[in-house]
C-alpha cells in the first residue's frame, strides 16, 4: 500500500504547505500542488488506477513517465488523461476510462477469465460467418474497444502557435542535457532546452536522489542554466518530433512552439523496460525508476515491503535509496548479474537484505494489489526461496533509448551486447545523441559525452565534416538482462500493457508466419497502443529474435514515428486563420442589402435581394441590364499588366489566339489552355501600347495565370515584366443600353462609336481618378468596364449611381450575370468545362490559331482538332417545363450521352435555356436532348443555337454599325 | 462467441496453421512473376491460381507483405466515382469486398458505414450531383443530400464549419465501407500460398530481362529467374520498375500522409470526406480516428512525415467537428502514391510482350485491391485486357483518350 | 518544415513555394503521337536528381533547382538561361 512519507524529500515537486481537493469516482481526496493525478491517488492509498484495454485487468502505476496508459482518466472536459504526468487540479472530478460501474467492480472484468478465447488475432478468425451477424459483433467489439468517451458539446480552445529560433536545441534536461546546454552556451551559441517534466534535472532528480554529491551537482547545474543569458528553458514541454531541416514542434502548456535550430542534441534519456513474468501488470508492480520518481518527486513510498528484480547496477542503488527512505527490501532476485558485486549490493547484504542469484520472478500474487511473489531459477529450475510476501515489486532489468527524434532525423540504432541495450549507431552530423541514450551511464560519462556531443555538433555546424559515430564514453557493464522474460504455464506475462499482449501471443503470431518485426507488430498490435511501444517494442523484438533464433539487429526494429507523446488536435490546429478578400466596394454592397457568396478566397455579391425572394430580385436585376442600366462589381477579376519589348511575344505564346497583331487601343478575348489542350482560363487582353498590355483573368484562376506568365517569361527567355495588380485595382462593369449616356457625363473622353469602338480600351478620368475603360461586356449589352485603383473605387461607384439614377441604374450580382451570360451562350470556365475540355469541345475552334507556329498547348490541339468526342450545345425548354439542374444527365438509348452544364430560366426569352456537353454524334444530329431530372423523370429539350439572345450581337453597339473585325465570335 | 474461438480457447493455439509457409529458395523458372507483395500483387496471385489454374507463380516483395501502401492507407472502400468506367470498376471491387471475408476465411472487418462527401460550394454541389446521377445510372447507391440531412446524420458536425466554407450538402454513398487493410493482404497471401503460389519477402528485383520484344526473366538480389510474364504491382516504386524495361509513363510519385488519434469509444459511424477542407476521416473498430488529407504538393520518393500536414488537418477537422479538439494524435505516417494525369490507373498489357502494368493508383489503390487482382489475373491468363480495365489501358495517353475522372477534381475546386 | 534557399531572398520555409514540376524540353515540330505523349504526359518518375521549377509566392519569383527526389536534398540553383528556349513566332 503506497503512502506519502512524513518527511519531505529534498528535491520534491509538491508544495506541502498547500492543499487542494479533488474527487475520484465520487470520493473526495486531498493533494498538494505539484502532485499528478496518479501521485495524488497513491498518496491517498488508492493504487488501483485503471482497467486494461482488452481483459479489463486491474492496473496501476508503472513508470510515472508518461507511458502509464492503463491509468487514464476523464473529466467533463477531457478524456484519456494520463494520470502519471497530468497535474491534479483543485476541484477536479475524475473518473476512470473504459470501466463500467466503477474500477473495482468493472462489469467487464470477467473478460480476463475469457482471455483464452481471445488469442492473438482472434478477431481475424471469427465473427465473419455468417456475414449477416458481423454487424452485431462489430458493434459489440467497437463498444468494448476504445478508451475514453468524447463529449459532443466540447468546443475547441484554439491558441496561437509561437515560433522559436536558436542555434542548438537540446532535448532533455537531465545531467547530459544540462551539461550540453551549458557547453553550447559557453561557445556563444543561443540554446533552447526543452524537457517534458515541470522541473529540470531528469535522472539526477530521482535516480541519483539518494546521492548527496549528485544533488549538489544538480543544484549547481540548475543555477548555471538559470543564470545564463543565452539559454532558454522550456519545461513541461514535449518535443513532438524531428522534421526536415531541424524543425522541432514543442507542445508546451501554452500551446505549440515551433522551433527552428541549426543543430540538435538529443539527450532524452532512457525509457525503463518492464520484465515479463506472470501478473507483471498488477498494481504494485512497477519499474524501479517509477518508484524513484514517486519517492523523490512526490514524497510517496511506493510500497512498504518490496521485492526487487535486478539485472543492472541501478537496481541496487535504487534498493538502497528506497530502503533508506523506509521501504523494507524483502530481497533482490538477480536475473542479470551486472551490479551484483557493486558497493550498493554489498551494503544491502550487510544490511541483511537477501540477494538471490540466478533467480527471477515466476508469478506475482494478489489481484487488485500485490500480496507476494513466487520466484524461480533463471534456468527454470528451483530458486533459493519459493514465495515471499510483499506489497510491491520493483523491476530494474533494462532500458531502451528515447531516441525517437534521432531516428526521425535519419539515425539508426544497434543492439549493444555489452550494455544489453540498443544504442545509436549512426546519426546526422547536426542531430547528435548525448548521455544515457548514447550509453553514457555514470555522471562523469554523461558530462563528458554531452560536452563531446556539443563539440562535434558545433564543428559540423561550422561545416567541418569529420563525422564519425561517437561512442567514447559508453559504459562497459551491462545495464539490462538479455532475456528479462519468465515463462509461465498460465501466461498473463505481459509484453505490452497497452494492448494486453502476453508472451504467448507474440510467439503465436510468429508461429503463424508473422515472423518479421513489422508483420508481428501489425498482426499482434504490439506497440500500437497509446504509448506507441515505449515499454513494449524492445521486449517484443527480444521475443521474436529468440523465436527466430537470430540476433536483435537481424530481427530489426520498428519505425519510431511522430508524435513522441500524443498531442491534442486543438493544439495542432492553433489559431484559426482564414484570410478573406473583400472588394473595395464591399461596404457599399452591404448597404444595398447584398447577399454574399464565397468565391474562393473572395466574397462576391450573389444578388441584392435583401429580404426579398432571391429569384424575383435576380430577375429584376437581369431586366435592368437588358432594358436600362446595371452595374456589377468585378473587382475580383485577375488584373495583370505586361510591359516590355517582348510583351507581345509572351502573350502570343500564352494564349491560343493571336495577340501580336492586336492594335493598340483594342482588346481581344483570350483563352489559355494547358499542355494537353484543356481550357484553363479566359479573359480579356487589352493592348495599351506596342509594348504594354493589360489583361484580366477569372477570379479563381488569377494567381495561376499570373504565375504561368511569369514562368513563361523566364522559360522563353523574354525581356518582359509581369505585374499582378489584382489587389491594387478595382473594377466595375457598367452594362445596358443607357451605359454610354451615363458614362459620358462622367468621363473626360469621348465615347461615341468612332472615338471608342466596341472592344476598345481607353485611359480616361472620372473626376480626379485616372481610370482605364474597356468596352467589353460578358452580358451582351453595350457595356464599359471601368478599372481604377482600389482607393478610388468607392467614389467612382457613387458617381455612377448618382449619374445613373435617372436611368434606373441597378447594381447586379453574380447570379444575374450567370443568366445574362448564358443568354449570350458564353461559357464559364470550370462550369461548362471540366478537366478534359478543349476549345474544340466548347465550339470555339475560332479561338485556336493553329497558324501560329507556337503557343502553349498547340501540339496537343493540332493533334486533337476534329477528334473531339463531345461538344457543348445549346438547348431550350418550354416555359412550363420542370427545370433540370446543372449536372443532370442527357440520356440516349438508355446510356449516358452527356450532362447539363448550365441551365436557367431566361427572363428575356420567357423559357428555360441551357448548355449541355453531349456526345458528338448526338450534337451533330441535332436531335432533342432527353434529360433525366430529379426523381428520374425525363424532359425533352429542343436544340437552340447560341447565342440564345441577340444572336447578331447588335445590342453591344446600341444601334451603331457592327465593327465585326475585332469581334471575337 | 464463435465456434472457432471456442476451439482455440479449449484446445489452445498450437495447431493453428501458418498464414504463410516458410519461404524456400527461388526456383529457376516461374510462369508468372509478380513484383510487389501488397494487396494487389497477392490478390492477383490468388486469382491466377484460383480462376486460371496458374500456380507456378512467385510474388517478390522487397520488404514485407502489405508493407507499402496496403498498410498505409485509410482503409476506405467506395464506388462513387464520376465516370461510368470508374464506377463500373470500383463497384465490381466493392462487390468482391463484400464477399471477401467469407471467400478468404478471414475477418476483414469489412464494415459498411455510409460515406459522405461534403460540399462547401456551388461548384462542389454540382460535382456531387454529377457523381450521384452517374452512380445511380450504374445502379450504385448515391444521393445528393442537403445540409440539414448531413447535420442529422453526422452528430457533432458544425455545418457552419467554424464560419467559413459552410457545408451546403453532401454526396451520400450508402455502400461506403472500411476494412482492415493488412488483413486483406494477409488473406489473399494465405489463400494464394495455399494454392501453391510462392511468396518471397525481402527479395528485391534489380532488373528485367527482355529479348525479341518480350520478357524473359527478372534478376533479384537473391538470384535470377526465368519467367514468361512479369506483372509490376508496386505503386510508389512503379517508375523504378518501368525504367528497367524502358517503358515511359506519366506516373509521378507524391507522398500521401495520414495520422490517427488515441482510441476512444465509438462516436462516428460514417466515413466523412471533404474535398474543400482536404480531409477524410473515419473511426476504426479499435476506436482511433483515422485521418488523411490531400497528397503532398511536390514529388518525393520518401515516407517521411511533415508537421505541416498534421497542423493543416487538425485545423480543418476542429472546424468541422469542434468536439474532436481534445482527441490526441498519437501517430502519423506516409505512403508514396503513384499519380497519373487523369487520376485513373494504368492497367493491363504494355508494348513489351509479357510485361503487364498495374499502377497509377494515386490514392485509390486499396479500394481496387480485389478487382485489380481479378482483372489483372484474367488479363495475364488471356493476354488481352479485361474489359473492365480497357479504359485504363497504357496506350490511352498516346491516344489522348484520357479518363474523365479528372473532371471531378477539376470541377470541384 | 523544409527550408528552400530562394536565390532571391534567401532561405524560406517550403510552405511559401509552389511546385512547378520538372523542367521540360521545347516541343518538337509536327510530333508523332509518341513524341506528343512524351511532351505532354510522360515524366521522369524514378527517384533521382531533377531540374524543377519552384515559385516563391510572396515575391512572385520562379527559379529552377536541382533536387534529389529520393532524399529531398537541394543540390544547386540553375540559371534560368540554362533551361530557357526560344519560341518561334509568326
Amino acid at each position: 500500500m503506497p503512502f506519502r512519507c512524513y518527511e519531505p524529500r529534498p528535491g520534491e515537486w509538491i508544495d506541502r504547505s498547500r492543499k487542494l481537493r479533488f474527487q475520484f469516482e465520487g470520493h473526495s481526496y486531498t493533494a498538494h500542488p505539484g502532485d499528478t493525478i496518479s501521485s495524488a491517488l497513491l498518496a491517498n492509498g488508492v493504487s488501483l488506477l485503471g482497467r486494461s484495454f482488452k481483459y479489463h485487468r486491474p492496473r496501476g502505476v508503472v513508470s510515472m513517465a508518461n507511458h502509464d496508459v492503463n491509468a487514464l482518466f476523464e473529466t467533463g472536459d477531457d478524456t484519456n488523461i494520463r494520470g502519471d504526468i497530468t497535474p491534479v487540479q483543485d476541484g477536479m472530478e475524475l473518473h476512470p476510462v473504459n470501466a463500467r460501474g466503477g474500477l473495482r467492480k468493472d462489469r467487464d472484468r470477467y473478460l480476463d477469465w475469457f482471455g483464452r478465447f481471445m488469442p492473438v488475432g482472434f478477431y481475424y478468425k471469427a465473427f465473419h460467418r455468417p456475414r449477416s451477424l458481423f454487424p452485431f459483433f462489430e458493434r459489440m467489439i467497437r463498444e468494448r474497444a476504445g478508451l475514453g468517451r468524447v463529449n459532443m458539446q466540447w468546443s475547441a480552445r484554439r491558441r496561437p502557435k509561437r515560433y522559436g529560433h536558436c542555434d542548438v536545441m537540446v532535448v532533455g534536461g537531465g545531467p547530459a542535457g544540462m551539461s550540453a546546454v551549458l557547453e553550447a552556451a559557453a561557445q556563444g551559441l543561443e540554446v533552447i532546452l526543452a524537457d517534458e517534466n515541470p522541473v529540470l534535472g531528469g535522472s539526477l532528480g530521482y535516480q541519483w536522489g539518494g546521492d548527496a554529491d549528485a544533488r549538489q551537482w544538480l543544484g549547481q547545474l540548475l543555477e548555471e542554466v538559470d543564470a545564463h543569458p543565452r539559454i532558454t528553458v522550456m519545461t513541461s514541454s514535449v518535443v513532438l518530433g524531428y522534421y526536415e531541416d531541424h524543425w522541432l514542434p514543442v507542445a508546451t502548456p501554452d500551446g505549440i512552439v515551433k522551433v527552428r535550430s541549426r543543430g540538435v542534441v538529443v539527450a532524452a534519456g532512457l525509457l525503463e523496460q518492464p520484465a515479463v513474468f506472470r501478473n507483471n501488470d498488477r498494481p504494485g508492480v512497477m519499474l524501479v525508476s517509477g518508484a524513484q520518481r514517486l519517492l523523490e518527486r512526490f514524497g510517496i513510498m511506493p510500497c512498504r515491503e518490496a521485492v526487487v528484480l535486478a539485472a543492472n547496477p541501478e537496481a541496487y542503488a535504487a534498493a538502497r535509496q528506497l530502503q533508506e527512505a523506509g521501504v523494507r527490501i524483502r530481497g533482490i532476485a538477480i536475473c542479470g548479474e551486472s551490479g551484483s558485486d557493486s558497493e550498493h549490493a554489498r551494503a544491502l547484504t550487510r544490511a541483511g537484505v537477501p540477494l538471490w542469484p540466478a533467480t527471477t520472478i515466476h508469478e506475482v500474487h494478489g489481484r487488485n494489489s500485490v500480496s507476494g511473489v513466487s520466484l524461480i531459477g533463471t534456468d527454470g529450475g528451483s530458486s533459493p526461496v519459493d514465495r515471499i510476501d510483499c506489497d510491491g515489486v520493483l523491476v530494474s532489468t533494462g532500458w531502451a533509448p528515447a531516441a525517437h527524434l534521432l531516428y526521425q532525423a535519419g539515425g539508426r540504432l544497434r543492439y549493444d551486447d555489452t550494455l544489453e541495450m540498443q544504442v545509436p549507431s549512426e546519426w546526422p552530423e547536426t542531430v547528435v545523441p548525448a548521455g544515457r541514450l548514447n550509453g553514457a551511464f555514470t555522471l562523469q560519462q554523461q558530462r563528458d559525452d554531452a560536452r563531446e556531443a556539443v563539440r562535434c555538433l558545433t564543428a559540423a555546424m561550422e561545416g567541418e565534416t569529420g563525422y564519425r559515430a561517437r561512442s567514447l564514453f559508453r559504459d562497459s557493464v551491462a545495464h539490462g538482462a538479455a532475456w528479462p522474460v519468465s515463462r509461465h504455464p498460465r501466461g498473463r506475462n505481459f509484453v505490452d500493457l497497452d494492448e494486453d499482449l502476453q508472451l504467448k501471443d507474440l510467439e503465436q503470431a510468429a508461429r503463424e508466419g508473422f515472423d518479421n518485426v513489422e508483420l508481428l507488430k501489425r498482426y499482434s498490435t504490439v506497440g500500437m497502443g497509446p504509448s506507441q511501444g515505449k515499454h513494449s517494442n524492445v521486449n517484443a523484438i527480444r521475443v521474436l529474435a529468440r523465436y527466430m533464433g537470430q540476433g536483435m539487429d537481424a530481427t530489426g526494429t520498428t519505425t519510431a514515428r511522430p508524435m513522441y507523446h500524443p498531442v491534442r488536435l486543438e493544439d495542432l490546429a492553433g489559431r484559426r486563420f482564414r484570410p478573406r478578400r473583400l472588394s473595395p466596394l464591399h461596404d457599399r454592397h452591404q448597404q444595398l442589402g447584398a447577399e454574399f457568396m464565397e468565391a474562393g478566397e473572395w466574397l462576391r455579391v450573389a444578388h441584392y435581394g435583401g429580404t426579398r425572394e432571391p429569384e424575383a430580385a435576380i430577375a429584376d436585376e437581369v431586366q435592368a441590364v437588358r432594358n436600362a442600366l446595371g452595374v456589377i462589381d468585378v473587382s475580383t477579376l485577375g488584373k495583370i499588366e505586361v510591359f516590355g519589348p517582348d510583351a507581345a511575344r509572351l502573350l502570343e505564346g500564352s494564349y491560343t489566339m493571336r495577340m501580336g497583331n492586336l492594335r493598340s487601343g483594342m482588346t481581344r478575348y483570350g483563352l489559355i489552355v494547358d499542355e494537353s489542350g484543356v481550357i484553363e482560363d479566359d479573359g480579356v487582353v487589352a493592348r495599351l501600347a506596342e509594348d504594354h498590355f493589360y489583361l484580366s483573368a477569372t477570379s479563381g484562376h488569377a494567381a495561376a495565370t499570373y504565375r504561368m506568365l511569369r514562368r513563361h517569361a523566364l522559360e522563353w527567355g523574354l525581356d518582359v515584366h509581369v505585374v499582378n495588380r489584382t489587389g491594387q485595382m478595382g473594377a466595375v462593369n457598367l452594362a445596358g443600353p443607357e451605359s454610354r449616356r451615363v458614362l459620358e457625363s462622367l468621363v473626360d473622353t469621348p465615347l461615341h462609336e468612332e472615338a471608342f469602338p466596341n472592344l476598345g480600351v481607353r485611359e480616361a478620368r472620372i473626376g480626379e481618378a485616372r481610370v482605364r475603360l474597356l468596352r467589353v461586356g460578358f452580358v451582351g449589352e453595350l457595356a464599359y468596364e471601368i478599372h481604377a485603383p482600389a482607393s478610388v473605387m468607392g467614389t467612382i461607384w457613387d458617381s455612377l449611381m448618382a449619374a445613373g439614377s435617372e436611368s434606373g441604374i441597378r447594381p447586379f450580382g453574380v447570379e444575374a450575370q450567370r443568366i445574362l451570360r448564358l443568354e449570350k451562350g458564353h461559357i464559364i470556365v470550370g462550369q461548362d468545362t471540366d478537366g478534359l475540355t478543349t476549345p474544340f469541345n466548347t465550339g470555339m475552334p475560332w479561338s485556336v490559331h493553329l497558324k501560329k507556329p507556337f503557343f502553349r498547348g498547340r501540339p496537343a490541339l493540332a493533334h486533337l482538332k476534329g477528334r473531339e468526342s463531345q461538344q457543348l450545345v445549346g438547348f431550350a425548354l418550354p416555359a412550363d417545363s420542370p427545370l433540370p439542374r446543372e449536372c443532370h444527365l442527357v440520356i440516349e438509348d438508355g446510356e449516358i450521352a452527356g450532362r447539363v452544364t448550365s441551365v436557367a430560366a431566361s427572363p428575356i426569352l420567357g423559357h428555360p435555356i441551357g448548355l449541355a456537353m453531349v456526345d458528338r454524334a448526338l450534337a451533330e444530329r441535332g436531335d432533342p436532348l432527353q434529360i433525366r431530372i430529379d426523381e428520374g423523370r425525363m424532359v425533352s429539350a429542343w436544340r437552340m443555337t447560341t447565342p440564345f439572345y441577340d444572336p447578331e450581337g447588335r445590342r453591344q453597339f446600341a444601334g451603331y454599325p457592327d465593327s465585326s473585325e475585332e469581334s471575337h465570335q | 462467441m464463435s465456434l472457432h474461438l471456442l476451439k482455440l480457447g479449449l484446445k489452445g493455439t498450437d495447431d493453428e496453421p501458418r498464414f504463410f509457409p516458410q519461404p524456400g529458395e527461388l526456383k529457376s523458372h516461374y510462369d508468372v512473376v509478380i513484383i510487389g507483395g501488397g494487396g494487389h500483387g497477392l490478390a492477383c496471385a490468388y486469382y491466377l491460381a484460383r480462376d486460371h489454374g496458374i500456380r507456378n507463380v512467385a510474388v517478390l516483395e522487397q520488404g514485407y507483405l502489405g508493407g507499402g501502401n496496403t498498410g498505409r492507407n485509410t482503409t476506405i472502400v467506395r464506388s462513387n466515382y464520376l465516370t461510368p468506367e470508374g464506377v463500373r470498376f470500383y463497384d465490381a471491387s466493392l462487390r468482391l469486398f463484400q464477399d471477401l471475408s467469407e471467400d478468404l476465411d478471414i475477418n476483414l472487418f469489412y464494415s459498411t458505414r455510409g460515406h459522405y462527401t461534403l460540399a462547401h460550394s456551388d461548384d462542389a454541389m454540382r460535382t456531387m450531383r454529377w457523381r450521384a446521377e452517374v452512380n445511380r445510372h450504374q445502379g450504385v447507391e448515391s444521393h445528393v443530400v442537403d445540409r440539414d440531412y448531413v447535420t442529422q446524420a453526422i452528430p457533432g458536425l458544425d455545418p457552419d464549419c467554424g464560419g467559413s466554407q459552410p457545408v451546403m450538402g453532401a454526396l451520400y454513398h450508402a455502400p461506403g465501407a472500411v476494412a482492415r487493410h493488412d488483413a486483406v493482404a494477409w488473406g489473399y497471401g494465405r489463400a494464394a500460398a495455399a494454392r501453391g503460389v510462392e511468396l518471397h519477402q525481402k527479395t528485391r528485383v534489380t532488373g528485367i530481362q527482355q529479348s525479341g520484344g518480350r520478357v524473359r526473366g527478372v534478376t533479384t538480389d537473391r538470384g535470377t529467374i526465368e519467367c514468361d510474364s512479369v506483372i509490376s504491382m508496386v505503386a510508389g516504386s512503379t517508375p523504378i520498375i518501368t525504367d528497367m524495361v524502358g517503358l515511359p509513363t506519366p506516373i509521378e510519385i507524391f507522398p500521401l500522409q495520414a495520422c490517427v488519434t488515441e482510441p476512444v469509444k465509438p462516436f462516428l459511424n460514417t466515413i466523412v470526406v471533404s474535398g474543400s477542407l482536404h480531409l477524410y476521416l473515419s473511426q476504426s473498430s479499435r476506436g482511433e480516428l483515422v485521418m488523411g488529407a490531400a497528397v503532398d504538393p511536390f514529388v518525393l520518393h520518401s515516407t517521411r512525415s511533415t508537421f505541416g500536414f498534421v497542423e493543416g488537418l487538425a485545423d480543418n477537422i476542429v472546424d468541422l467537428m469542434p468536439f474532436t479538439s481534445r482527441l490526441r494524435v498519437v501517430r502519423q505516417w506516409a505512403g508514396m502514391s503513384d499519380l497519373t494525369p487523369d487520376f485513373a490507373p494504368i492497367m493491363g498489357t504494355t508494348p513489351l510482350s509479357g510485361f503487364y502494368l498495374d499502377a497509377g493508383w494515386g490514392t485509390w489503390g486499396f479500394k481496387a485491391t480485389p478487382i485489380s487482382g481479378k482483372t489483372m489475373a484474367e488479363t495475364v491468363a488471356t493476354g488481352r485486357n479485361h474489359e473492365l480495365i480497357e479504359p485504363f489501358r497504357y496506350s490511352r495517353f498516346r491516344d489522348f483518350e484520357l479518363v474523365g475522372e479528372k473532371g471531378a477534381a477539376s470541377v470541384g475546386h | 518544415m523544409k527550408i528552400i534557399d530562394c536565390p532571391v531572398i534567401g532561405p524560406r520555409p517550403a510552405a511559401e513555394f509552389t511546385y512547378g514540376g520538372a523542367v521540360g524540353a521545347p516541343p518538337v515540330e509536327d510530333p508523332t503521337p509518341d513524341q506528343l505523349a512524351e511532351h505532354v504526359f510522360y515524366r521522369a518518375g524514378a527517384p533521382g536528381v531533377l531540374r524543377e521549377w519552384w515559385y516563391h509566392r510572396p515575391t512572385g519569383r520562379w527559379f529552377v533547382l536541382e533536387r534529389n527526389t529520393a532524399t529531398n536534398d537541394i543540390l544547386r540553383t540553375v540559371e534560368p538561361e540554362e533551361v530557357a528556349y526560344a519560341i518561334p513566332m509568326l
